[in-house]
């Protein structure tokens, strides 16, 4: 049954092997038939786990990578393996707490000191593989387990697995003398799931002191999860309890509804002088064994009930994998729309500011007034006249003209408002995020505050914009009746005066509070670029300003946003991975049904009574 | 070595005795620690040391005669069988079925009375409650009187309740005894979830390694020396580890004797309480930090808001109205008296703001009452630097301080900003901007405007009399002469010419004086101003400041052992 020059043409990878699945269907048509696509789409639902990533820390994040990377083990270590070779050897995994007696009972199973036993907790910590001669091949090809290294001699390596052969075990059948789940050793019990999730049959060790312990009681509910096969040993139990213990422990089986497990009760004694428990108290156990040893059928039964249950387990456990790539879809959308909403808020202060011509009173009005008053304006009009006078002015006082300064003032109070929405955007989208978990995650302090450059940037926007508003007016003054009207005046003034016009009044109705403090100048130069411009240019360039304005500062803005939003675009997973990871399950579960795998009946039962 | 050495130190550590007014007074620091800090940090990291407070106050009220010392360990290592063993007693039940005990028993040595109100404290129930009458027995247990054992259930069963239990006695006893055994002496669930967690109460921690009949002679001091080793891995190096032997009297020898030394020292509580203040402290140091506590809101940042709140509150109007109201007023009282009516026609500029007319000018008192002054709204850019300028203030101020308080200084500083715009207007409403009173030389200007113009009127009266007197061909006036020039005539021209002359000369005068006031108005207002910031913005962050360094010196007071 085990052909090697099969195997040697398996390298093991998953894509090869679901290759290979037809000569395994020809060989043993009863077995494997419609099984060539179960390969194919476990591969696929193993690509499909790696592709995706959980990187927002989620509530769900941290149980989703760790059952990704337990799914992609069991692929690897077992599913794929198994599945490709049906006929292997049973695999049994001995598993329980520490100080249970795991090593001495397998020890006494083969009769042969294979693994170390000892009072010192945790004894085990590299996994021990007991075989006959004759399966030693199967296991050493490593195809089984393939992240853990053949070695021959003990080891303390937790990545290692040592192979021991043992003339006593009958062929067919391997014991796995796996490290404890709940010792203090942090990799035992990382490896021990690892190694019961590649199980044929678990062989669980409890002790009459330990039996009620919650961590092997979560360990045995997720088997029961995985329909795992399972067989139960009740160890070191005095004497004088045995029949009490073992029904309360049978009363706990049946309560989590594992009542079908066999269970198999050995007493506390002392071990013989070559550390084996004494042959009439492992007898009904090793008898157990041999009888399924002999039977083929048998043994067929538990490898296609433990690999039908593993692979029937696939599919809620990809289901929570696909809600929490979904979930973490959803929350990468929440944190950008607080960031968005943040940002919104912060050029519709920036747009208002802008409506109302509030932006003109205090500095620029001031300096307006300045402007008009001292009849610069009308200076400054002609343009060389304004520019010569401009230096002799800023020559003799030291201080800028008032046309610079007027342009000064625009410039420092929208600077001022764009830094401040900007301050109070980043503020509040740090805020918002803080309140989310995820968010939290990938915040780091400087975020609470706008961007360093953020003033240059806003000082050559500012520029900029003014650049282009003195461009729009020599566009604008393109027709011919305009430019004769507006020959005589200089266009950089006018372009000046529809900068004012944008922070006026859109209608140019002053309100009665800009009539109360003074504002009547500014409807004066209204009405002068009004005769210089007609009435409609006017409107129109003052919009096509305010336009341009209000496209800058979102695009200044939005910079500003994606400082935020860069960290959740590099954290965001692929928006179909969720569903991807259901076609998959969907796949394999499809495949799983068609393969007739859930045929066997599973465990002899019946031995329960003999057992005692 | 360093091992050695730590055996040693704690050794001597181990015969220091616990002062209990020093235990109050560091309790004390933590209370005054939690009321500096009430309502400026996240409650959730203070939970512990309100607990802390509130267990320490009761237990030191109550009995401080008996010492609570409580036997915990994992289901099946054997407690139930120990408590039983040390009171000699079946008090609690012990069986093969796991979990055993679910509920928590007592045993007190001496009079049940004293202790009732202490079992009361830790929920003990009456019925599961033992005394352990000294006067059965003789002298041997007089060693011990004082002694309340508590049995625990196990931590580690499928039974949740259990553990919850187990979690809510272990912060209140005083002394834990922790029973393993050789089978699961090296569970993670005993290591990291309870003995680690520990490993500041080392004074008051024990543990046992029962069951030490099951080892043979020559495993036991290799599993002692593996167990050792773990709980030196748990940060509980030198702690007292004993084998016991529940079905030996002799194999109890060891636990007892360090039960009566724990009863005789009358310590176990004050230790226990000061590893929990020990605890508490080292988790609130991170609030607290070691960074000074800065003095104040810095100068710069303090300018920045100052400028920042006088353009909000509109001073640059303001100052701007009271120059052009100086000029308004002083022309009007010492303008040109023949074209003073004119200025009547143009409304006074601060009047328009609803800020306080000329003095004399006392206009509806219904209007003099609202406060609310017509100051132009602060602009949005004025806003955005308000809100830059108060955020700088706060973060500076905080520059230094550990990172849970900015966040409270800065929402400390934005406290009543909703209050600011309203206390900004009466300000301004309420200050004096100092034309009230009309200068001196207003009056004696106007006075001589008034003189001039009088010379000016006398002259053309006279001048239009001898008209009058020549055209009816009545006799003329005999006009005195000045010089060539007749009299009348000198009045009227030359208090005309004075009259202009004066007005051109005044004009500079006011302009000049006009300046002033308006500095002098600037002044006044950006001092109110200041002081409005002072009161809204700044008073608020140095109450925090001030709680920071209250907090921290608490938290230096309560970690001096």
């Amino acid at each position: 049954m085990t052909t090697h020059g099969d195997s040697a043409t398996r390298s093991g990878a998953p894509a090869v092997a679901a290759r290979t699945g037809p000569p395994d269907a020809a060989e043993e048509p009863p077995a494997t038939t419609g099984d060539d696509s179960l390969p194919g789409a476990l591969s696929g639902l193993r690509a499909a786990i790696g592709a995706t990533r959980y990187p927002l820390a989620l509530p769900s994040a941290a149980s989703a990578r760790h059952t990704a990377s337990a799914l992609t083990d069991q692929l690897d270590d077992y599913l794929l393996p198994r599945l490709a070779r049906l006929d292997a050897p049973l695999l049994v995994v001995v598993g329980g707490s520490t100080g249970a007696g795991k090593s001495t009972l397998v020890n006494s199973l083969v009769k042969a000191r294979v693994s170390a036993a000892g009072v010192l907790r945790p004894t085990t910590r590299s996994p021990v593989l007991v075989c006959n001669p004759a399966d030693a091949s199967w296991f050493r090809q490593g195809d089984l387990l393939p992240g853990l290294t053949r070695t021959t001699e003990p080891s303390d390596d937790p990545r290692s697995l040592h192979l021991v052969t043992a003339p006593a075990l009958p062929p067919g059948l391997a014991f796995l003398d796996a490290p404890d789940i709940d010792s203090v050793v942090d990799a035992n019990r990382a490896l021990a799931s690892q190694l019961l999730a590649a199980a044929d049959l678990w062989l669980f060790v409890t002790t009459a002191a330990r039996y009620a312990d919650a961590v092997p009681w979560e360990l045995l509910r997720s088997a029961r999860a995985r329909g795992a096969v399972i067989a139960m040993v009740l160890d070191r139990v005095p004497a004088e309890a045995s029949d009490e213990i073992a029904a309360h422990l049978a009363e706990m089986l049946a309560a989590q509804d594992l009542g079908r497990a066999p269970l198999f009760v050995l007493p506390e004694t002392w071990v013989d002088g070559q550390g084996l428990l004494p042959e009439g108290v492992t007898a009904a156990l090793s008898d157990w064994f041999a009888r399924l040893a002999a039977d083929a059928d048998a043994r067929a039964a538990v490898v296609r009930q433990t690999l039908d249950g593993a692979l029937a387990a696939l599919h809620p456990a990809v289901e929570e994998l696909a809600d929490a790539a979904d979930e973490q879809v959803t929350a990468a959308d929440g944190l950008d729309e607080r960031v968005r909403a943040a940002y919104r808020g912060a050029e519709r202060t920036v747009e208002q500011g802008l409506q109302d011509g509030r932006l003109l009173r205090g500095e620029v009005l001031a300096r307006w007034q300045e402007f008009v008053g001292t009849g610069e304006f009308f200076r400054t009009l002609e343009a060389r006249i304004g520019r010569l006078r401009d230096r002799v002015v800023a020559a003799v006082t030291g201080r800028p003209a008032p046309a610079a300064e007027l342009r000064n003032a625009i410039e420092s109070q929208l600077i001022t408002l764009l830094r401040g929405v900007a301050s109070e955007a980043a503020e509040s989208a740090y805020t918002g995020w803080k309140a989310h978990p995820a968010g939290a995650d990938l915040l780091e302090p400087g975020l609470a505050y706008p961007s360093d450059d953020l003033p240059e940037r806003a000082e050559r926007m500012v520029r900029d914009w003014q650049r282009a508003v003195l461009e729009l007016v020599r566009v604008e003054g393109g027709d011919k009746r305009f430019v004769a009207r507006t020959a005589a005046y200089a266009v950089n003034a006018t372009g000046l005066a529809v900068m004012i016009a944008v922070f006026a009044s859109t209608a140019f109705i002053p309100t009665g509070l800009e009539l109360a403090t003074g504002a009547g100048t500014t409807v004066a130069a209204q009405a002068v670029l009004q005769a210089i411009f007609g009435d409609q240019a006017v409107r129109t360039l003052a919009a096509k300003a305010r336009v341009d304005l209000v496209a800058r500062v979102r695009t200044l803005l939005d910079a500003e946003a994606d400082r935020f939003l860069a960290r959740t675009t590099e954290a965001r997973p692929a928006e179909a991975a969720g569903d991807a990871l259901r076609r998959a399950a969907g796949r394999v579960e499809l495949a799983r049904h068609r393969s007739g795998l859930a045929t066997g009946d599973g465990l002899p039962v019946g031995d329960e009574e003999g057992s005692r | 070595m360093t091992n050695i050495a730590g055996r040693v130190r704690e050794a001597f550590r181990g015969d220091q005795r616990v002062d209990p007014d020093a235990l109050i007074a560091r309790l004390d620091a933590v209370r005054r620690f939690l009321t500096a800090v009430d309502g400026l940090l996240p409650d959730a990291e203070l939970v512990p040391a309100h607990t802390l407070v509130e267990r320490a106050g009761t237990r030191l009220a109550l009995s401080r005669d008996h010492t609570v010392v409580a036997l915990a360990g994992a289901t099946g290592s054997g407690k139930s069988s120990l408590f039983n063993a040390l009171a000699q007693l079946e008090l609690s039940p012990v069986g093969v079925r796991r979990p055993t005990t679910g509920v928590t028993h007592a045993c007190v040595w001496g009079p049940l009375e004293g202790a009732n109100r202490l079992l009361d404290w830790t929920g003990v129930l009456p019925r599961h409650r033992f005394v352990r009458e000294s006067a059965l027995d003789g002298d041997d247990e007089t060693a011990l009187h004082g002694l309340i054992l508590l049995d625990l259930p196990d931590f580690d069963s499928v039974q949740r309740s259990h553990r919850l239990e187990v979690d809510r006695l272990l912060g209140l006893v005083d002394q834990v005894v922790w029973v393993v055994d050789p089978q699961k002496y090296a569970d993670r669930v005993i290591h990291d979830s309870y003995l680690r967690e520990f490993h500041r109460h080392r004074d008051v921690t024990v543990v046992v390694l029962n069951q030490a009949d099951r080892l043979s002679p020559t495993e036991l001091p290799r599993v002692l020396d593996d167990l050792r080793r773990l709980l030196d891995s748990d940060g509980l190096t030198g702690v007292p580890l004993l084998a016991t032997t529940a079905i030996d009297p002799a194999g109890m020898v060891g636990l007892r004797a360090a039960l009566e030394r724990t009863v005789a020292e009358r310590q176990a509580a004050l230790r226990r309480l000061a590893g929990d203040v020990d605890s508490v402290v080292a988790g609130l140091d991170e609030l607290v930090g070691s960074a000074r506590p800065a003095g104040g809101p810095d100068d710069t940042a303090v300018g920045a808001l100052n400028r920042a709140l006088a353009g909000t509150a509109g001073v640059p109007a303001v100052t701007e109205a009271v120059e052009k109201a100086y000029r308004h007023r002083a022309g009007a009282a010492t303008g040109w008296p023949l074209v003073r009516g004119w200025r009547r026609l143009r409304p006074d500029p601060l009047r328009r703001l609803h800020l306080p007319g000329p003095s004399g000018d006392k206009a509806d008192p219904a209007e003099s009452l609202v406060a609310a002054t017509s100051v132009p709204d602060p602009t949005a850019a004025q806003r955005s630097a308000l809100g830059l300028a108060i955020r700088a203030v706060a973060d500076r101020a905080a520059a230094d301080l550990p990172a849970a308080w900015p966040a409270a200084v800065t929402s400390a500083a934005r406290s009543r900003l909703g209050d600011l715009p309203d206390a900004l207007d009466q300000t301004i409403a309420g200050t004096d901007l100092g034309l009230g009173r009309r200068p001196l030389w207003w009056r004696i200007v106007g006075g001589v405007q008034w003189l001039v113009t009088l010379a000016a009127v006398v002259g053309l009266g006279w001048l239009v009399l001898g008209y009058a007197l020549r055209a009816l061909g009545l006799p003329a006036l005999d006009n005195p002469m000045v010089g060539q020039v007749p009299l009348p005539t000198l009045l009227l021209l030359g208090g005309l010419l004075a009259g202009l002359l004066v007005a051109a000369l005044t004009r500079p005068v006011v302009r000049w004086a006009a300046r002033r006031a308006r500095s002098r108005a600037e002044q006044r207002l950006t001092a109110q101003v200041a002081r409005v910031g002072e009161e809204y913005v700044l008073a608020p962050v140095r109450i925090v400041l001030a709680s920071y360094a209250q907090a921290r010196d608490a938290l230096r007071d309560a970690a001096r052992r």
